[in-house]
Parts: structure tokens; C-alpha cells; sequence
């Protein structure tokens, strides 16, 4: 694979982030369209690498899959650059609608609105809360940790962080012994 | 001050949470609204709505909260404690990839995560219903949007545009 210029990565990420409306799957099949079938950067099993490598490591998953594939076509530099284009162009809207939202805060009508808007929020939030669920809770361990993570938010108001390092511990803990990781 | 701590919370929930945008939610309320009250619960819910309805991944909500948080240098500092501990996290692990997709420690930690992840969130989304499910429209609206959802393939995108129509009408 020869060097592809970093203008290039910048570009095509560019791209990649601001014609991706609705989150991580409408973006993995445009970037799997722009750099696997049309410019073949990366072959396909390098795609489906990285995609792993974004889903394993923290962070949003499309985020990562961008970082991983801009470290393979130019080191650091392209990771940075792919990561760059990628949020240019959303990170620009919400400044710009921060800065709206901070000014027309008391206006009435901007008031309702939100006030849908932030009832939808909820319903999106349940939504995948129920997707998460149906995916991830597969048998009784599953739900005890999900249960518990509940309960020590909801009713002892413990750190979050602390559950989720908690959480990690005794994943170690538990699912390593039995050997079904 | 501020500026530091911003960026420290956002560092540490960004390097913890694995499957995304959606996953920061429980932690980002916590250390944002209930900690440090740097945003009031509907705040939240709008900085959430931003994150969805802008292109790119949700964590661009992070910027708006910066800028709201500290202006400018806010949002810019808030995007670059979001996504440096990503790269550097990827950035090591594309060298390492076969030892650490096969390690049992990473993947029974993160099974733990993932599963406590969906009780979190749970438990998120009571607290910020009763900040926006008020009375009958915005109830109504709620339920709608639960079940567009879930279960249809409609972008979430619309549905938020959809009910910000909505409440400029009935609420």
C-alpha cells in the first residue's frame, strides 16, 4: 500500500462525517462504499478489522474504526487527520447551534420546541435502552449485572464511573473463571 | 478551573465506556448535571437532541456542552478530551490487535461493562422522564418516539425534527 496523502485522508473523512446522518450504520456503509469499493485503500478484511478494533476499544465505535483506519494508511499523523475530518463538519453545527441556543434561550417558542424535542429524547433513550437490552442480557449473569449497575445508580446514587470500573472487576472476576468470555 | 475538570471528566468517561455515543449518557448526567451542575437535566436532553440531529458520531454533543460549559475554548478543548484517549487507545492497539482480541481479561471486563451499561442507562432514563415527561403532549410524544424507534428503520434524526415540530404546536 504506497502512501496516500494526508490531504486526501482529510478529504474523504470530510466526506465521511458530514454526509452521515443517524449515527454508526449509515457511516460504516459509506465509508466501506468510499475506501473499500471505489478508492480501495484498505482491502476488506481491513475494514472489517478495523471495524472490530472500533467496537472493541472505548470510545464512540465509528470514531475509532476512522482512527484505526487513518493509523493504517498514514501512522499517527493519519489517525489524527481521519479523526479531524470526521468531526469537522458536526463539530461546527453544534458550535453553531450552542451559540444559538445560548441566545434565544428565553425565547417562547424555542422553549416548546425543546420541550418536544427533549420528550423525544427520552423515547429514543428507552429505545435503546430496549435494543442494548435485547442484545446484551442473555442469560441471568447478564441480567444481574444490568440490574445491579440499576440499582446502585438509581437508588444509591453511587459514582457511575465507579459502577462501570466495578462492573469491569467483576466481569474479570466472574466470566473469566468460568471461561466464557 | 472549570476548563480542567472538563476536560479531565470527559478524558476519563471517553477512555471508559466501549459501544458507543449512547454509553457516556449515564456518566456524562452524572458528573455534568448532579456533580458539578454544569447544565440543568434539559439542557442534557438538548445537548443529547444536537448530538443526534448534527451529522457524524454523537459525541460532538460534548462540544456543545463545552461551549456552554467555557464558550469557544470550551467546545474546543471538550472535542480533544474526547478523542484523545480514542487514539491513543486505537493507535496502540492496531499493533496489538491478535493478542488483545483473544485476551480473556479485556473480554470478560468489557462483557461486565456492556452489561452494566444497560442499567445505567436504564436508570438514566427515569431521571431525565421526570425532567421532560410532564403532561399529556410530551408524554405522548415520548411513547411515540419509543415506538417509531424501536421499531421501525426511521432515522432518529427525523423524529427528533418531527417532535420539536410537534412541540412548537401543544406544548
Amino acid at each position: 500500500m504506497g502512501k496516500i496523502p494526508l490531504k486526501d485522508i482529510f478529504l474523504i473523512f470530510l466526506k465521511i462525517g458530514t454526509f452521515s446522518f443517524g449515527g454508526v450504520y449509515s457511516m460504516l456503509s459509506l465509508v466501506e462504499r468510499e475506501l473499500v469499493e471505489k478508492r480501495k485503500w484498505l482491502s476488506q478484511d481491513e475494514f472489517i478489522e478495523s471495524v472490530a478494533i472500533g467496537q472493541m476499544t472505548p470510545g464512540p465505535p465509528i470514531v475509532n474504526t476512522g482512527i484505526c483506519i487513518g493509523y493504517k494508511l498514514h501512522k499517527i499523523k493519519g489517525a489524527l487527520i481521519a479523526t479531524l475530518g470526521q468531526a469537522f463538519t458536526g463539530v461546527t453545527l453544534a458550535i453553531l447551534l450552542a451559540v444559538f441556543y445560548v441566545n434565544t434561550h428565553d425565547n417562547l417558542l424555542l422553549r416548546s420546541i425543546m420541550k418536544g424535542v427533549g420528550a423525544a429524547v427520552v423515547g429514543l433513550l428507552m429505545s435503546i435502552v430496549y435494543k442494548m437490552a435485547c442484545r446484551i442480557i442473555t442469560d441471568w449473569k447478564s441480567a444481574l449485572f444490568s440490574f445491579g449497575a440499576f440499582i446502585a445508580l438509581a437508588i444509591f446514587k453511587l459514582n457511575a464511573i465507579g459502577i462501570i470500573i466495578s462492573a469491569c472487576l467483576l466481569g474479570i472476576v466472574i466470566y473469566r473463571k468460568r471461561g466464557q468470555a | 478551573m472549570i476548563l480542567l475538570g472538563l476536560c479531565t471528566t470527559l478524558f476519563i468517561i471517553n477512555a471508559l465506556t466501549i459501544g458507543g455515543g449512547y454509553v457516556m449518557l449515564p456518566m456524562l448526567q452524572e458528573e455534568f448535571v448532579q456533580r458539578h451542575h454544569w447544565l440543568t437535566n434539559q439542557e442534557f436532553l438538548d445537548a443529547i437532541a444536537i448530538g443526534q440531529i448534527t451529522p457524524g458520531p454523537m459525541t460532538v454533543m460534548n462540544a456543545f456542552i463545552g461551549y456552554k460549559v467555557s464558550g469557544l475554548t470550551g467546545a474546543f478543548l471538550a472535542m480533544v478530551s474526547s478523542y484523545l484517549p480514542c487514539i491513543i487507545i486505537v493507535g496502540l492497539l492496531v499493533k496489538f490487535y491478535y493478542a488483545y482480541k483473544d485476551s480473556i481479561l479485556v473480554n470478560s471486563g468489557f462483557k461486565g461493562i456492556k452489561a452494566a451499561v444497560v442499567g445505567l442507562l436504564a436508570s438514566v432514563v427515569i431521571t431525565l422522564g421526570n425532567t421532560s415527561l410532564v403532561d399529556t403532549p410530551t408524554i405522548l410524544i415520548g411513547v411515540c418516539s419509543f415506538g417509531v424507534i424501536a421499531f421501525t428503520r426511521l432515522d432518529p434524526t427525523f423524529v427528533i425534527i418531527g417532535a420539536g415540530v410537534a412541540g412548537a404546536f401543544f406544548c
